[in-house]
């Protein structure tokens, strides 16, 4: 495992020669031995075509490669980090909130509208996560940012999850997910209870949610 | 009988069987199970509740959940401190209510003219009969006891509830230092006194009486 959690804000990597890792750029807080930080134009893994992918998807958080030897200590303002395993699963994060990743994961960016069609990208407009989200599926290590402490919540077939849009942070495995509205005629004259928009997680999973409703 | 418990320190989870919770609105994160939101005007107290609220400040916006499943709670990253009350009363502010189980009572409370130095206002929000409810502070709150003869003071801004039987009255420690300007930032206080429980949290939101 190439992170250990150092508190519950910061993160400490291990960099050895033939490894590389990626991070958000500026997250770096210190580091020891001999490592170096290059600037990825591309934004991640895939060469150009992936980078204009990711432009066009507003999925183009600046990232950098950190290569060498040694130690190097990640946070990024004061959020909590998660440090999330994956052997062989996917993983569904949004840009922004990716703190560092490891480089034997697969990067790439995909389309909300092709889960759930036209109601796929309505989420996405309505949930202020845009259309697109990043994926990461292999195995390693990912440390994804939150407001608050994340707590994971299960997904079985019989138990669909319900999440508010803004509490959301990642899932991984076999979810469908889709927007379910609870929209009634209370909304429309200004006295909803707030939760009118939820996804609703199903299938076979994790989700990871955030004890608070701030976007990062 | 909705079941409330800590999920980590800053989401508080209720298991739920049908019954209803009040909880503030837009302060659920997920849930499992099949819930219901409904936004209750005026702080669920009725008519005279909803007009004395709107009259007194402490306006709450809440939500009445109903469902079987567990939801989960959470606010702003704040920490949640959970209340058991078995016929007694917690005073808190409206801001730091999260959630409360349907059989309590909740109600405005006057405090008095020293609510106006503290920012605090000069009403509260009373919680009472027996049942759960959730508080939230920035920071893990600390709980003191006033007793008879051991008053407490508190700043303003870190006091977040208080239970029990206890008399608040507002002190200053304004000299004339105070007024030129040299104040050591402490300049008025509340004072506790009589037998009870005060939560206090390791943060000071923003009172007119901090600047001083």
């Amino acid at each position: 495992m190439a992170f250990t959690k150092i508190n519950s804000k910061m993160i400490e990597a291990r960099v050895v020669p033939g490894q590389r890792l990626f991070s958000q750029r500026g997250a770096m807080l210190a580091y020891t031995g001999e490592v170096r930080f290059t600037p990825n134009i591309t934004g991640g893994q895939g060469g150009v075509m992936s980078m204009i992918g990711r432009r066009v998807a507003n999925e183009d958080t600046p990232l950098m490669t950190v290569e060498g030897q040694g130690t190097v200590m990640f946070g990024h303002g004061g959020h909590h980090v998660q440090v999330i395993d994956l052997t062989g699963d996917t993983l569904y994060v949004e840009a922004d909130r990716l703190l560092a990743f490891e480089g034997s994961l697969q990067q790439s960016t995909m389309f909300m509208g092709s889960q759930g069609g036209v109601m796929g990208m309505v989420r996405g407009q309505v949930t202020g996560q845009g259309l697109f989200t990043t994926k990461l599926d292999g195995h390693g290590a990912v440390a994804v940012m939150a407001h608050g402490g994340v707590f994971e919540l299960p997904i079985t077939p019989n138990q669909p999850v319900h999440v508010d849009p803004q509490a959301y942070v990642a899932h991984r495995g076999q979810v469908q997910n889709k927007l379910s509205t609870a929209l009634g005629w209370r909304d429309m004259i200004g006295r909803g209870s707030g939760e009118a928009f939820q996804l609703e997680l199903s299938g076979h999973g994790t989700v990871y949610v955030q004890a608070s409703e701030e976007k990062l | 009988m909705a079941q409330f418990r800590l999920q980590g320190s800053k989401t508080l989870a209720v298991d739920m069987t049908g019954d209803l919770v009040k909880a503030k609105n837009g302060s659920m994160v997920a849930y499992t199970g099949q819930m219901n939101f409904k936004k209750l005007s005026g702080g669920g107290d009725g008519i005279r509740g909803m007009v004395t609220r709107r009259l007194t400040g402490e306006q709450m916006t809440v939500m009445e959940v109903k469902g079987q499943g567990t939801c989960y709670f959470a606010d702003q990253a704040t920490e949640i401190n959970l209340v058991r009350l078995n016929g007694e009363t917690l005073y808190v502010e409206s801001d730091n209510l999260l959630c409360t189980e349907g059989t309590l009572k909740t109600g405005t409370s006057f405090t008095g003219l020293n609510g106006v130095s503290s920012g605090n206002g000069l009403f509260t929000t009373k919680v009472e009969g027996h049942g759960w409810a959730a508080v939230t502070s920035k920071g893990p709150a600390i709980i003191l006891r006033v007793s008879q003869g051991m008053p407490l003071r508190v700043d303003p801004g870190a006091y977040v509830a208080h239970t029990g039987n206890l008399n608040r009255s507002i002190k200053s420690g304004a000299g004339w230092s105070t007024f030129i300007g040299e104040g050591g930032g402490e300049a008025v206080q509340v004072e506790f006194t009589g037998e009870g429980l005060v939560y206090v949290q390791p943060s000071e939101k923003l009172t007119v009486g901090g600047d001083v």
